[in-house]
């Protein structure tokens, strides 16, 4: 397997910010490959949102979002935050959590539920799995999505029991049907305040007559089922907390928990249904993060410092070894564009644009979550990329664009061979990768517009030129590939 | 600082005007901004970037009475894209600002669209994100030019007649700020809303005295959006992100904190009537939960009753404070005792 250096290994470094976060401008990338490798990757787990717009300002200018009543209001929110924030991380996190713990505002009907989710995600996504998990088994949209609050002890609804063991902790075949009843038995009470209120307005769907009233959380101490439960081998009269301690002493947790980190921060593995019948496909990477997950008593974040210092993380083989989600490419291309102090319409844009391109955010098509890989790509949803990007990176109004047009100009000056343009466009895109067949092609085609200039072309024609090339190279299949 | 004087007034609530209705109809849907016509009609702004069709000028009166709507999104004449404020000229016509189109949009007192202005920029009769508008004695208009961080008076017309306020946080300096009243002597209040404090000018936009500093405790603010003066000189302050309103007298001195009580208004009671299985549930409905958060936005989005992000005050020919709820999609009414 072969590994590169860490200090100043700008390929590197790239590869952990298109992973860890949505990419990185050129100052972002020299930042990080001033320092050892290590200790970026630790700047980058630590990280404390700072530059987040505040939310004053965002429900000032966009009412709907400090209600977060409808699907676009509270998507776009979260865009915004994504693309505002120098805690990149934490957000690549959330997201990663609500691929996996997948609930959609489409049954919930309110998205104020689903954004107070993202933000337990915000909270809890990089510490104890065993409190996540206990958080999540409160969390009300969890709670109303799989049904938990007709989940009574003594008629047991056994949705929430079974989709926390087969897929948010365990994985298929690693628990009996007994196993799954006694679960759900344990959470029996664990429910919403005004139960049959707040359930009625979710089905009828309406937010009359005065709005949405927000989910809270409510042990029903009367309707939990205190009785004695056998689950996976042990015996007790277990609450929902007990079970979740159970749960995540099991190895057969944190290998799936693992796997599901690799397939997202790691590389593209098979649709999770088709992991009971095909080992990972890196069981090495498994390994090191299912002995942080013990070492460090469920740490999340252990666990995926643990992936990113690992040497199969760190191979040439492992780069661009993912599709982009929708949300990443959204998200990575409005970064580099810059110029998000004001609240702006750009975010509702984005977010339908990530909608077209197949990911609704807070709205995941099952509660497997979005399959990903190869499945985010077909002819339409390739166009709605291309278009969405090249559309960000050739306006020149945006002070990021604006700002990389004039440092490309810096670095090749007047006279710049296209090769040169074509070698610092892929550098400040985030030192972007291509073949040699895509660079041929790019070459080519900054040739092109240059014999087609003036002898002597002003800075306006120049702008032009390299926001052509720009355009081209996110249309390029790496640029598709994180 | 003030210190309570042991002999505050009380004000009272007095009744729920409003139904949520996001797409037009006898309703409301995210409110912003009203204004109470001579005749005690109350004309009431809607608004939201997501909700196109929601966008539009309803009228009704605190007796319950729909009189209808006007406007709608667009940039052509008598439309809006995001309406900001409403006020009533002398004559009773009606003039709202748009924060996006940057004009100023005259109707008749019935809404029949007139006449429209404004030009953005920052040069003087020039506006950048209109977000209050007043009429004083003399008949000319005061309009919040927040992104300018100024006030400017105007005619009705839209000629520039003088202005003053600059950015910063010293006296007669604004921060993005928002509503704007007069009492009855024509000084000027105007919330100051990312300094968290009023300041009070008098007729000519000479600094008189702010108050308010950030916080949540009484005579404090966070992002205070709008302010309403009596007739006798108690200020009413719309503490958005505190969710509530603060009663002050002309002095200062605090007098009361309103946190909302909304109750079922005669528009939403005949909306449950109509859908037997709401009216049910909502008999077993608990409005007052003991909530697990003492952050005042998530408060409000558990409980029904309080304000929620109480946005716009008002006080009408006969004395009561107007409350514009806006994420509730209602009035709220009180009267001072």
């Amino acid at each position: 397997m072969t590994t590169v250096q860490a200090r100043a290994d700008y390929p590197l470094v790239a590869h952990l910010l298109r992973r860890a976060g949505f990419g990185g401008t050129s100052e972002e990338l020299h930042d990080l490959a001033s320092v050892d490798y290590e200790v970026a990757v630790d700047r980058l787990l630590d990280a404390v949102d700072t530059t987040s717009l505040p939310d004053d300002l965002i429900r000032r200018y966009h009412i709907d979002q400090s209600d977060l009543r409808t699907l676009p209001s509270a998507g776009s929110y979260w865009i915004g935050r994504m693309v505002t924030t120098d805690a990149p991380f934490v957000e690549k996190v959330a997201l990663f959590w609500h691929r996996v713990f997948a609930t959609a505002q489409t049954k919930l009907i309110q998205g104020k539920v689903m954004s107070t989710q993202i933000e337990m995600f915000r909270e809890y996504g990089l510490g104890s799995f065993r409190d996540m998990l206990v958080q999540l088994s409160k969390n009300p949209a969890m709670i109303l999505f799989l049904d938990n609050q007709d989940n009574h002890r003594d008629a047991i609804n056994e949705n929430y029991g079974r989709e926390i063991l087969e897929l948010f902790s365990m994985g298929v075949g690693n628990y009996t049907e007994e196993d799954v009843k006694e679960c759900a038995r344990a959470f029996t009470g664990w429910t919403v305040a005004n139960t049959d209120y707040m359930a009625l307005k979710m089905r009828n769907n309406t937010m009359r007559p005065y709005g949405y009233i927000a989910w809270q959380f409510k042990y029903d101490e009367s309707d939990h089922d205190d009785g004695e439960k056998t689950f996976l081998g042990k015996t007790g009269n277990f609450t929902g907390e007990d079970v979740i301690d159970i749960i995540c002493e099991q190895p057969d947790t944190a290998a799936f928990v693992a796997r599901h980190m690799y397939h997202y921060f790691g590389a593209d593995e098979l649709p999770v249904p088709q992991w009971p019948h095909f080992p990972p496909k890196d069981p090495e990477a498994i390994r090191v993060m299912t002995d942080a997950y013990f070492e460090s008593g469920y740490s999340i974040k252990a666990m995926l410092r643990a992936l990113f210092l690992s040497e199969s993380f760190k191979a040439e083989a492992s780069r661009y070894a993912r599709v982009k989600s929708p949300v990443e490419l959204v998200v990575g291309t409005l970064r580099l564009a810059g110029g998000y102090e004001r609240p702006g319409a750009d975010v509702y844009r984005a977010t339908a644009a990530s909608g077209f391109m197949g990911q609704d955010l807070l709205a995941p098509p099952s509660v497997e979550g979005w399959m990903g890989g190869s499945d985010w790509i077909s002819t339409g949803t390739m166009v709605q990329r291309v278009n969405f990007a090249s559309g960000v990176v050739g306006d020149l109004e945006r002070p990021g664009i604006r700002e990389l047009v004039n440092e490309i100009k810096a670095q090749t000056g007047q006279d710049a061979t296209p090769k040169a343009l074509v070698d610092s466009c892929l550098k400040l895109l985030g030192r972007l990768d291509v073949s040699d067949e895509t660079r041929s092609g790019l070459v080519a085609f900054a040739g092109h517009g240059e014999s087609s200039e003036s002898a002597s072309p002003d800075d306006s024609d120049k702008d032009h030129q390299i926001v052509s090339i720009l355009q081209l190279i996110v249309a390029t299949r790496e640029y598709q590939l994180v | 600082m003030t210190t309570k004087t042991g002999t505050e007034i009380k004000v009272n609530y007095v009744d729920t005007v409003g139904f949520g209705a996001d797409v037009g109809g006898r309703g409301f849907h995210l409110p912003v901004d009203l204004s109470v016509r001579s005749d005690g009609r109350v004309f009431v702004i809607n608004r939201s970037p997501m909700h196109r069709r929601g966008i539009r000028v309803g009228i009704c009166d605190v007796a319950h009475g729909w009189y209808g709507e006007f406007g709608s999104d667009g940039k052509g004449d008598g439309q809006f894209t995001s309406p900001t404020a409403i006020t009533h000229g002398p004559d009773d016509r009606v003039y709202v600002a748009d924060e996006e189109l940057n004009r100023i949009t005259v109707y008749t007192p019935d809404g029949e669209y007139e006449s429209k202005w404004g030009e953005v920029g920052s040069a003087p009769g020039q506006i950048h994100g209109p977000s209050a508008l007043k009429f004083t004695a003399e008949g000319d208009l005061l309009v919040v030019d927040h992104q300018n961080n100024r006030i400017q008076r105007m005619s009705p017309n839209g000629k520039y007649i003088s202005s003053w306020g600059k950015p910063g946080f010293g006296e007669g300096e604004f921060n993005l700020p928002w509503g704007l009243d007069l009492d009855a002597s024509g000084n000027v209040y105007v919330a100051d809303w990312r300094n968290d404090r009023v300041q009070r000018f008098s007729p000519d936009g000479e600094f008189i005295d702010m108050f308010g500093v950030h916080g949540n405790g009484d005579n404090q603010f966070n992002r205070p959006s709008d302010v309403a003066v009596d007739d006798d000189g108690f200020i009413y302050v719309a503490d958005w992100v505190n969710q509530r309103v603060q009663v002050f007298d002309a002095g200062w001195n605090f007098q009361a904190s309103l946190r909302g009580q909304a109750t079922v208004s005669p528009w939403a009671q005949e909306y449950l009537e109509a859908n037997a299985d709401e009216l049910d549930a909502r008999s077993r409905f608990n409005p007052y939960i003991e909530v697990d958060t003492d952050v005042p936005h998530e408060v409000s989005a558990r409980v029904e009753a309080f304000f929620w992000d109480p946005i716009a005050v008002e006080i009408d020919p006969d004395g009561r404070l107007i409350v514009a709820d806006s994420l509730r999609h209602r009035l709220q009414v009180y009267k001072r005792a």
